[in-house]
């Protein structure tokens, strides 16, 4: 018997919006869970999922993607790759399998929340295809770091970060939690399919790709690149469900959520991307500077998609563009210098030739944080290393959960602690965007408590540096070091000079 | 006496750092115990007193007066920096 071609049926297969018999429709679709909006079922049928993919299609193609990555990973499983690799690729490594990988098990529950809750058929389908993408993207991000934790315990922080109250764990899970998994359907999947995972991923996963396979990684360039093809596919949940929106005039509130997750998935990649881009990763390997992904993944893209769905810029746009400039520096700055917090071991990537750079892709880095550095470079150079390691805790922002920086050397104060005083408390943010997200949703974050908080609370004990550390959940062995080596390519230029 | 944490907010560092002093603590000595998180770790040492005021106000607090006296609150943001 002859087959249909796809098309002929796929729109039939997946209609299956069906009028409820034993319940009634909101009892089936909860609007908090389906639809606040409350729009009618016709409007959602208009739904139409620009990638369209079928069970078998699917799992012949994926299953062609296992073989792809599993195959590099037989033939190169005996490489000694990573033990000759860069310090500054084996943490660009770390911390990305200890950041992401377990939220991959969350964005299946995001998914699933999609499939099951989803007004439309055609958000359903893509959600349950995106639930066995998610649960793939989190088995290889498990496997593959799991074969190197013999060689070095930090590689078992791929699995551990995400259960731990290390300070990326508590960033991470208040920032995934927000944008995935606590929002309902249509706005998750813009916050997390039209924003996140349709850009925001792409600077992880292909600046890193393409960072891996020139470094020679080939098992890692494989891993990021498998996944970012589900990635673009899935993400695309998020556009029809926008359009729906904004042509049944709740342009308002799709602006808002896009506009929170923008924000909030800019201050996770700055953290994460930006020291691997412009610090970890080799000099002699880099192609582009973090800034400049940034402006060819992100800002051009989201633009023109933005522009294409009737959604402004964002209201901080500019507080945006002008963070693009240093708070991947200030970031990196913090992540060195409180480096025992870590479970990966940041370079530090400032030796005379990389500063060059530095100051060829930025501008003015020399007079800002190029200063700042002078100051542990001398402590380096004297023998005073302990100065450059913490005795106290970073300010961290009540909705980021990130340290709170700004260019140093200045007499201009930029840095500030936007603070905001609700039911008493006194809340301290990063930035005026993380400020205005919490006053819009302050029964939404309200409770929560950053680990400065919890520290002043007294939960923390004994409230020491060494005692956050135990509190965070790492031990000796596994936190961050830095043997400081790169410090003689300064010793050599002094001696030269004298 | 009480245990005064504060944000600490010294010219010319990278970042906002938590800081803690005692109530009795004169504004010298909350400038000096923010200067042990900054001072000759990222932020070069000058010969000039340091001064502390409230983030954005206009003027300094008294180098004397206490942190009891002056009535802070408690996680108040401070400006400490070097005078002139």
């Amino acid at each position: 018997m002859a087959e249909l071609d796809r098309m002929e049926w796929y729109d039939l297969a997946r209609t299956t919006s069906w009028t409820p018999k034993y319940v009634e429709q909101d009892e089936l679709f909860p609007p908090e869970m389906s639809d606040p909006h409350n729009l009618p079922q016709d409007v959602w049928d208009t739904y139409d999922e620009p990638y369209k993919t079928t069970y078998r299609d699917y799992v012949r193609v994926q299953r062609d993607k296992d073989v792809g990555v599993y195959s590099v990973r037989a033939a190169l499983g005996r490489s000694n790759f990573i033990e000759k690799a860069p310090e500054g690729w084996r943490s660009i490594l770390k911390s990305h399998y200890g950041i992401i990988g377990a939220v991959e098990f969350t964005a299946a529950i995001y998914c699933s929340r999609a499939a099951r809750f989803g007004r439309a058929g055609g958000m359903r389908n893509t959600g349950m295809f995106g639930i066995l993408d998610e649960i793939r993207h989190g088995q290889l991000e498990f496997i593959f770091p799991h074969e190197y934790a013999k060689k070095d315990r930090q590689w078992d922080w791929a699995v551990k970060t995400y259960h731990t109250n290390n300070w990326t764990a508590i960033a991470g899970r208040h920032f995934i939690e927000d944008v995935m998994v606590t929002r309902d359907v249509p706005s998750s999947t813009l916050t997390n399919g039209f924003c996140l995972e349709t850009g925001f991923t792409n600077v992880q996963f292909i600046s890193l790709s393409a960072d891996a396979a020139r470094m020679g990684d080939y098992t890692f360039s494989n891993v990021v690149n498998s996944i970012q093809t589900d990635e673009s596919r899935h993400a695309q949940i998020g556009a029809p469900n926008l359009e729906i929106l904004v042509k049944n005039g709740k342009k308002d509130a799709a602006q808002h959520v896009l506009d929170l997750s923008f924000w909030r998935s800019w201050k996770l990649f700055l953290t994460l991307t930006g020291p691997a881009v412009d610090y970890y990763s080799p000099l002699d390997r880099r192609e582009k500077s973090f800034k400049e992904f940034m402006e060819e993944w992100i800002i051009a893209q989201y633009e023109r998609q933005i522009a294409d769905m009737g959604i402004d810029h964002p209201w901080y746009w500019d507080i945006f563009l002008d963070e693009l400039n240093y708070a991947h520096h200030g970031m990196h700055m913090g992540l060195w210098y409180w480096r025992p917090t870590l479970f990966w071991n940041p370079v530090a990537g400032v030796t005379p030739k990389e500063r060059d750079w530095l100051e060829g892709k930025y501008p003015g880095w020399n007079d800002t944080f190029g200063k700042a550095w002078d100051v542990v470079i001398d402590n380096l150079l004297n023998g005073r290393k302990e100065k450059t390691l913490p005795e106290t805790l970073p300010m961290l922002c009540n909705l980021c959960q990130l340290p709170i920086v700004a260019p140093p050397g200045t007499k201009t104060f930029k840095l500030h602690d936007h603070t905001h005083e609700h039911k008493g408390r006194l809340y301290h943010f990063c930035s005026e965007p993380c400020k205005w997200i919490f006053e819009t949703e302050p029964d939404r974050y309200e409770g929560h408590l950053s680990l400065i908080d919890r520290f002043l609370a007294g939960e923390i004990q004994p409230m020491t540096v060494p005692g956050v550390l135990n509190f965070m959940g790492i031990a000796p062995g596994e936190m961050g070091d830095d043997p400081c080596d790169w410090i003689e390519a300064y010793r050599a230029s002094v001696k030269a000079a004298s | 006496m009480a245990l005064f944490p504060f944000v600490s907010n010294f010219e010319g560092d990278f970042l906002l750092q938590l800081v803690a002093v005692d109530t009795e603590n004169t504004m010298d000595e909350v400038a000096e115990a923010a200067a042990v998180h900054s001072v000759e770790r990222r932020v070069p040492r000058q010969d000039k007193p340091l001064r502390v005021r409230v983030q954005g106000a206009d003027a300094p607090l008294a180098r004397d007066i206490t942190v009891k006296d002056a009535k802070l609150a408690p996680m108040t943001p401070l400006e400490i920096y070097y005078e002139g």
